[in-house]
């Protein structure tokens, strides 16, 4: 295994625009640390990102909230800005891993391991996040929607990493928020479902509606289908059979270790019921 | 890689692997042997260590990102009022049996005391989250933290000097 540290984010692009062969980010560790412990990454080279000051650190524009990649879960906890703009993704992270993780696991990492229980990703889906791309020779920013293309897959060029992620700065006014993740315990637990969802509701009318969910794809993703039918329904109209059969579609939950199928696929019924259903609290 | 921290109030400096972890650094080069090593996955707390202040599982830092870097461990924390607070609590409770992961509890323990403080065993149970006791149980470690947390209150006058760590 190779280690490089470069010292500046010019030197960074630069490395990785001309290197070949595996690569991993080493930015917290909390994962790749474990990755080699167990033999599942042997060689390639390690790129050492964490001490770059431009990727790191929470500040806002005009329009937008903006977390450099390498910001650590506990900048994102402890953060005034966020405590104000956005505190219903503030304090859906509150119980991220535990609190030792969160001192050393980065905002970027969580999403670039690309996990299908990212914690991270439903609450930045439902909250309209993009992500600032950038390589050597272009910057472009783009909708996390449209980031991943498969298991652990993404249209990430092999140049190119994750220099920020974008939050709009209203993306939580006037919502009713939810946030759920089912895990086996409360601490360090990796989710079984995760359900995020925001909701506006006038007069009974549902007249906004994000719904995503973790844990029951090939990577977490916006519920485009059941937002479709419920926008501009009266709640009373509802229909949960309906939401079953759409949810059949949009959902491919496995069994493994952690969880079966059938299980996930109630559950998460459950909690999008639980969410639709909850009283508006704003 | 040659790196330069501050260990325990210490600059000292080190030739090693990058990726070498904290932990085996603390233990190896430095023969601080009160930091365990539990599960080596960051699931356990048994090595935890402040690092700039905040409690991170050294298992999972590595030489390269301790430049510039504040580590303290439980050696240092013992020594600390603070500390000292906490394993005299923790004595008067009977909060420790086998002891392999209390050097963890100790250090989660006395941040939580020196960044929050509050006698509210929500609190505690949450910043105690990160570390595992496989020998009995946590009510007593809860029941340990509480009576520091209030002892810390009603000796504040004693404790006023201390700055908390960086």
């Amino acid at each position: 295994m190779e280690f490089i540290k470069p010292n500046t984010l010019k030197e960074l692009l630069e490395i990785i625009s001309t290197i070949t062969g595996e690569k991993y980010y080493f930015a917290g560790g909390t994962d790749i640390n474990i990755q080699i412990k167990k033999d599942i990454i042997r060689n390639g080279k390690i790129i050492f990102i964490n001490h770059i000051k431009e990727l790191n650190g929470i500040k806002e524009d005009e329009n937008y909230i903006l977390i450099g990649s390498t910001t650590t879960f506990r900048q994102i906890i402890e953060s005034k800005l966020l405590n104000d703009k956005l505190p219903f993704f503030q304090k859906s992270l509150n119980n991220f891993a535990s609190p030792l993780i969160q001192s050393q696991a980065t905002i970027g990492g969580n999403i670039a391991n690309g996990s299908p229980t990212a914690d991270v990703v439903p609450l930045l889906l439902v909250l309209d996040g993009k992500l600032e791309l950038i390589s050597n020779s272009m910057n472009r920013t783009i909708n996390l929607k449209d980031f991943f293309t498969g298991y652990k897959k993404f249209i990430l060029k092999p140049d190119e990493i994750i220099k920020s992620i974008f939050i709009p700065q209203n993306a939580e006014n006037g919502f009713d928020t939810f946030y759920e993740k089912i895990g086996s315990r409360k601490a360090l637990s990796i989710a079984k479902i995760a359900v995020a969802g925001l909701k506006k509701v006038v007069n009974n009318e549902i007249n906004e509606i994000k719904i995503a969910v973790g844990s029951l794809n090939e990577y977490p993703r916006r519920l485009d289908l059941i937002e479709d039918y419920l926008l501009n329904k009266d709640l009373k109209d509802i229909d949960f059979k309906k939401i079953r059969i759409i949810l059949k579609e949009e959902i491919t939950p496995i069994t493994d270790l952690r969880s079966d199928k059938d299980y996930r696929f109630e559950v998460c019924l459950n909690l999008i019921k639980k969410f639709l259903l909850k009283p508006d609290s704003g | 890689m040659k790196v330069n921290f501050n260990l325990n109030n210490k600059k000292v400096s080190i030739d090693v692997d990058p990726m070498k972890r904290l932990l085996d650094i603390l233990r190896e080069d430095f023969g601080l042997l009160g930091t365990k090593e539990g599960c080596g996955e960051g699931e356990c707390g048994a090595c935890t260590v402040l690092m700039d202040g905040k409690p991170v599982t050294s298992c999972l830092v590595n030489a390269c990102h301790l430049e510039g870097k504040t580590i303290l461990t439980v050696e240092a924390i013992a020594k600390e009022p603070i500390g000292k607070l906490l394993i005299d609590c923790f004595d008067e409770t009977n909060a420790v049996q086998c002891g392999f992961c209390f050097p963890g509890f100790l250090v989660s323990s006395y941040y939580f005391l020196i960044s929050d403080g509050e006698q509210n065993l929500d609190k505690i149970k949450e910043a105690l989250s990160g570390n595992i006791c496989r020998c009995t149980g946590y009510q007593k470690i809860f029941e340990s933290v509480m009576l520091a947390c209030k002892k810390k209150q009603l000796y504040s006058h004693r404790f006023s000097l201390i700055h908390p760590v960086r």
